[in-house]
């Protein structure tokens, strides 16, 4: 076979040439893909050959189309066409390669490439959606949490106000049982807020070495306590073999303990309740610490074991046993992040054990003269802060809010208070008279605490530049905390005030302000 | 008067042109996605009163990248229908580039905006969401269901068979 064969084989069978008069007139084809015949409009073999027109009004010479899908007796072929004019542009040389072999390869490449590409979007889509979601959630919560403390704090505050006062015994009664619901109602924002912060994967387990023995034993002075008011018996056993010292989350741990307490005392009226927390494990680094809380209740039924951990869950309707049922699905969702496995039994009408298995690191150093982090602040004795008065500015525009705190310094005659009502008076204050430690809201008109602490931490007065400010405010995201941080808020206490650690951490900076100064 | 216009269909790829087109020319819908490779091109004859004119319609293939399009393809092109995804935003996000960037190559050639598959969305919220992105649609179409595909081609034609005139 000679080449010119070969070639008439493999590669002229893929090519058509065929000419067009000005009109879309076939003038000649050599038919090699389609049968065309002379003489006939080239738009009735496929409606392509319409673009042919706009190509004689055109400047270009040549053009070039390619992938062009054109079905031919029944079949779709892929094509490449290349048009040309002659010289006196009255015709048109159109070729046609058939490509078919090789655009159905990139076909199939681009149909996977394609769907794959357009289910990647459509995943993005439906997560951009729930983030818009959980936004509005979390920013609704957040405004929620920020307007009950508001009052609450008011309510806390002048209860304590009250408390100091002359009252009588049948009053002191109705304060605390005032104050024990602004509590309760508190606990119940802290527990929406946690359960906002897990789902929107915010809430960090942060791991640090704690005294574990000493954990338990207040839970077991705090309980046997409430237990006993029930009259229901409460045990608590540690094993001997548990270190002091472990590593973990010891707020998350104590949380999860708390609130299965809880859900063990509200649901026990007779019997008892225990906590037993065990290890088998010798481990010198890492050990699985087992709690289990025992109760002798009304217990769960099992068509109702599934749904025990989810929000806003109760299954006694009538809320007869209070509490908002956010409890054990804050437990559910600390156990899973804290990668542990929650079993719970029960027999309706005998009584639940909840049990959950914790590895936590033991600590290498089991001596408890180390400072923990997570040490509350210790009071000063009375009386420690001597000379003269302390002289502090409380940035505040609600009036109760600034009443409030004027009732409570009134009570510590070792500080005289001024008060701004906004964090443009805040520095026109500063800049007028000498304070000792700033207060500051951090939601105010004209200017926010958080302007004010940056212009505070920038002045050009050295003394103003350092004075201590504790943030007071019922704003308890962890952006806002971690933003107080950097705009220099040395302190954040979140409302209701608990009055006790206002006063506090007021000493311990100032305490702190004289070190650094002297 | 019988006359011949080109229509390009324009737009990321799934977001729908060979549905509509399929759903104009033979009145056809299938929930399968097949890839448009190269160009597929298909004639509709629709009738006026005073005359009758053949869309010759072009269905390219679709891209995220606008500037990819071969130029060969918008030749002798008297209207660009320019077809968004409205379930996905990616499919509109970079519409406002895209025209424009229509309206430098071919001042004179209208472009019709159209929001497919809106079967599958809260119209409400999709109106909400392009008005917050100050994107202009022309239709809201679904290929599915056919709504506003007919409208569509047949204000085309009109319009084009009124430039004839």
């Amino acid at each position: 076979m000679s080449n010119k064969d070969v070639r008439k084989q493999f590669l002229d069978n893929r090519f058509q040439l065929i000419t067009v008069s000005k009109v879309l007139k076939v003038l000649e084809s050599d038919n090699v893909i389609f049968h065309l015949n002379e003489g006939s409009d080239i738009t009735e073999f496929h409606p392509f050959f319409f673009t042919l027109a706009s190509l004689f009004d055109s400047h270009e010479a040549s053009q070039h189309f390619f992938c062009v899908q054109i079905e031919i007796l029944g079949k779709n072929r892929f094509v490449d066409i290349r048009t040309k004019k002659n010289n006196d542009r009255d015709k048109l040389y159109v070729f046609i390669e058939d490509m078919t072999e090789h655009y159905s390869n990139v076909h199939q490449i681009k149909q996977v490439r394609n769907e794959s590409i357009i289910q990647f979007n459509v995943v993005q889509e439906l997560n951009n959606q729930l983030e818009v979601q959980r936004g509005f959630k979390n920013k609704f919560l957040a405004n929620v949490n920020h307007e009950i403390r508001t009052p609450l704090n008011s309510i806390k505050g002048f209860l304590d106000v009250l408390k100091m006062g002359e009252v009588s015994k049948e009053q002191l009664d109705i304060i605390n049982i005032v104050k024990d619901s602004s509590d309760t109602l508190v606990t119940i924002l802290d527990d929406l807020l946690d359960i906002s912060k897990i789902e929107a994967g915010r809430l960090e387990i942060k791991n640090r070495r704690f005294n574990f023995r000493s954990l338990i034993n207040v839970l077991n002075k705090t309980y046997a306590l409430r237990v006993e008011e029930k009259r229901l018996e409460f045990k608590c056993e540690i094993g001997e073999n548990i270190p002091t010292f472990l590593v973990g989350d010891r707020l998350r741990i104590n949380q999860v303990l708390i609130n299965l307490l809880e859900n063990a005392l509200r649901y026990t009226h007779q019997g008892s309740i225990k906590l037993i927390i065990t290890t088998g494990s010798r481990n010198l680094r890492r050990i699985p610490i087992t709690f289990e809380v025992l109760d002798t209740g009304i217990g769960i039924a099992p068509e109702n074991m599934d749904r025990i951990f989810e929000s806003f869950t109760q299954l006694e309707k009538r809320g007869l046993f209070g509490g908002a049922g956010l409890g054990l699905s804050i437990v559910k969702q600390l156990t899973t992040l804290m990668e542990s496995d929650l079993e719970v039994k029960s027999n309706e009408g005998e009584g639940s054990s909840f049990k959950l298995a914790i590895i936590l690191g033991v600590s290498h150093d089991q001596r408890s003269n180390i400072v923990e982090e997570f040490e509350p602040l210790v009071a000063l004795p009375e009386g420690k802060v001597k000379g003269k008065k302390k002289r502090i500015l409380y940035g505040e525009d609600i009036e109760v809010n600034q009443l409030l705190m004027t009732k409570l310094m009134a009570e510590h005659g070792e500080y005289s208070l001024d008060i701004a009502k906004n964090g443009e008076w805040v520095i026109e204050y500063l800049d007028r008279y000498p304070y000792d430690l700033v207060l500051l809201d951090l939601t105010m008109p004209v200017m926010d605490g958080f302007d004010a602490a940056t212009i505070i931490r920038s002045h050009a007065n050295n003394k103003i530049k350092k004075t201590p400010i504790i943030a007071l405010t019922a704003r308890t995201t962890e952006e806002e905390k971690e933003l107080a941080k950097e705009v220099g808020i040395n302190a954040y206490l979140t409302k209701p005030l608990d009055n006790k650690l206002l006063f506090e951490t007021i000493d311990k900076l100032l305490k702190k302000s004289k070190k650094g100064n002297g | 008067m019988n006359v011949s216009k080109k229509i390009v269909l324009l737009g990321h790829f799934g977001v729908g042109k060979s549905s509509l087109l399929r759903r104009f020319v033979e009145n056809t819908f299938s929930e399968n996605y097949t890839v448009t490779i190269g160009v597929h091109i298909m004639k509709k004859e629709v009738a006026f009163d005073n005359g009758r004119i053949s869309l010759i319609i072009w269905d390219v293939e679709g891209t995220d990248d606008f500037t990819k399009y071969r130029s060969s393809y918008f030749i002798g092109s008297e209207c660009f229908v320019y077809i968004f995804d409205a379930t996905r935003a990616i499919t509109f996000s970079d519409l406002k580039y895209n025209l424009s960037h229509l309206n430098e190559r071919f001042p004179n050639t209208p472009v019709h905006v159209v929001g497919n598959k809106v079967d599958l969305v809260d119209e409400k919220e999709l109106l909400k969401n392009l008005e917050a992105q100050e994107i202009k649609h022309n239709y809201l179409s679904s290929a599915k269901t056919g709504k506003n595909v007919e409208l569509l081609f047949q204000d085309i034609a009109a319009q084009l068979l009124a430039n004839e005139q």
